[in-house]
């Protein structure tokens, strides 16, 4: 009996249905469950990190992706134009630049500002301006990419009308262009501001003060003075407090914007995790 | 009441190998309504272009007002004030409203003050009748009422002269008389202009002089009612009859 294309459709889904609750079933059987309760549900333990996980934690991770943020928007921009520029040595420069920075892992590029530049400049970081030049220093090189994308999806009348109307080249791209890329890019960017949130984490290598630690690194150190992984847990958690609500921002907006996406290869990871 | 506006002299532009233009002559005088007609790829557009230097001259002299826009160290910015353009697609700024598409050059390059500007810009709005569309974007225009604003924008600036580069080819057929309309109204005010277009009627009608061009050369020129009414060129001829008549089979094919 052969089956029709419809029917040969409805059963393949069936059969991916079928293996899916298999899969689940088997999985929630095998589990030791008062094994994983033991281990991640402790509630006195979770009750130990409060306030300090939020207050002092949630906060820093908070502050550090901020700044590394705003200072990799701002250079970003910067290289994106640079990257557009009809000068040849600026592209180059900005093409070095991102090559590089979105080439080596992150955690380098933390040591090496606060670690490397004293050796070099006698000149010593504190940690708080080093994430934030470490962070948007990589953080940068992607959010170049991505505004640069933003610029050339700008419609070319669009410049040339600012420009029949008198506007310098420089007078059109502040007033006419970029706004308009912005708008095209706040979903790509919303994303670059969750992998930044997470790379806030490797800080931990500049060997910080208790108050200075972000979720990672109190996570992990309330791991190392309890016998349960629950620390883990409530710092995860903690991080879907931020997350969840950009990537429903990112996607809010997406739609407000006619689903118009600027998708660039580049956009879709940030160095290591820690 | 005959200075001119707007000469240009020998004017060549090449993209590449591909030469679009091989050396045009045009003068409009003040007050002068200068229609161009051709076939598609004959240059019009390319022209218009020159005129404010969206395309730069290969070679040739254009002189807008008195002030030479092909010599090398000229004001282009300052010189684009004096020459309004309108487009084709509009170009309204997307992320603007009407009342800041029509005031943001006015503060930013004339350095008009907000208050002068809004007055100036309601000014022209209601000259192409759309006051009541201030708060509006520009997606919630249709294409009639985006060229008017966009004809409204380019006013703003107090030009000598506009440049109109197929205004009302994007249009829907139904919208394409608020346009003219508007321009037909800005020609009985005595504004210089120069208008790239497939409207015969409007060219016929408004038209001081139209230009036929074809294979980057101006074939013919003359006054509206010589060059559509009786055209003396064979290209010229073959062209209207295909306009004027779609269906008609000319010597050329249809």
């Amino acid at each position: 009996m052969a089956l029709s294309k419809r029917q040969r459709a409805h059963a393949i889904r069936a059969g991916q249905y079928g293996l899916l609750v298999v899969v689940v079933a088997a999985l929630v059987l095998t589990a030791d469950w008062e094994q994983v309760r033991k281990a991640f549900f402790n509630t006195e333990i979770a009750a130990a990190m409060f306030p300090n996980v939020i207050t002092v934690a949630l906060k820093n991770t908070i502050l550090y992706t901020a700044l590394g943020f705003a200072f990799g928007l701002a250079l970003g921009l910067v290289l994106a134009l640079m990257r557009l520029s009809s000068v040849a040595p600026y592209r180059w420069i900005a093409i070095v630049y991102i090559e590089v920075f979105r080439g080596v892992p992150a955690l380098l590029v933390f040591i090496a500002i606060y670690y490397g530049v004293p050796i070099a400049f006698q000149i010593q970081f504190d940690p708080l301006s080093t994430v934030m030049l470490a962070l948007g220093g990589v953080g940068a090189a992607y959010m170049a990419e991505t505004i640069r994308a933003g610029i050339q999806a700008v419609p070319k009348g669009q410049i040339e009308a600012a420009r029949s109307l008198g506007m310098s080249s420089a007078r059109a791209t502040v007033t006419i262009v970029i706004p308009q890329a912005f708008r095209i890019i706040l979903p790509p960017l919303t994303n670059e501001l969750i992998l930044l949130t997470k790379d806030s984490s490797l800080i931990y290598i500049l060997g910080l003060f208790r108050e200075q630690y972000e979720l990672t690194k109190f996570g992990r150190e309330t791991l190392s003075r309890s016998p349960s992984l629950t620390p883990i847990l409530i710092a995860g958690l903690c991080y879907l407090i931020i997350t969840l609500p950009l990537g429903h921002l990112s996607r809010y907006l997406e739609k407000r914007t006619g689903g118009k996406k600027i998708s660039t290869p580049e956009s879709t990871g940030l160095g290591v995790s820690a | 009441m005959s200075d001119v506006v707007v000469e240009i002299t020998g004017l060549k532009k090449s993209f590449g190998e591909l030469e679009v233009l091989k050396g045009i002559d045009v003068r409009v005088d003040r007050g002068d309504v200068v229609c161009v007609i051709g076939p598609s790829g004959s240059g019009k557009s390319t022209l218009l272009r020159c005129v404010n230097l969206l395309e730069e001259p290969s070679g040739g002299k254009i002189v807008v007002h008195g002030v030479e826009l092909t010599d090398p160290d000229v004001d282009i910015d300052r010189a684009r004030t004096k020459i309004g353009m309108v487009f084709q697609s509009f170009n309204l700024f997307s992320h603007l409203n009407v009342l800041a598409n029509l005031t943001v050059a006015q503060r930013k390059v004339l350095k008009r003050s907000e208050q002068e500007a809004q007055e100036i810009a309601l000014r022209n709005l209601e000259r192409v009748g759309l006051s009541d569309k201030v708060n509006a974007m520009p997606a919630q225009l249709s294409g009639g009422q985006q060229q008017r604003v966009a004809i409204a924008r380019a006013l703003s600036m107090d030009p000598d002269v506009m440049l109109f580069d197929e205004p009302t080819s994007a249009l829907d057929p139904e919208l394409v008389g608020d346009v003219l309309g508007v321009m037909r109204q800005l020609a009985d005010e005595g504004m210089t202009m120069l208008v790239v277009t497939h409207e015969m009627q409007f060219a016929r009608e408004v038209a001081d002089r139209v230009l036929f061009m074809d294979g980057g050369y101006v074939v013919e020129e003359g006054p509206a009612e010589q060059v559509i009414g009786a055209p003396r060129h064979e290209r010229t001829q073959s062209f209207l009859a295909r306009v004027l008549d779609p269906t008609h089979q000319g010597p050329r094919g249809a």
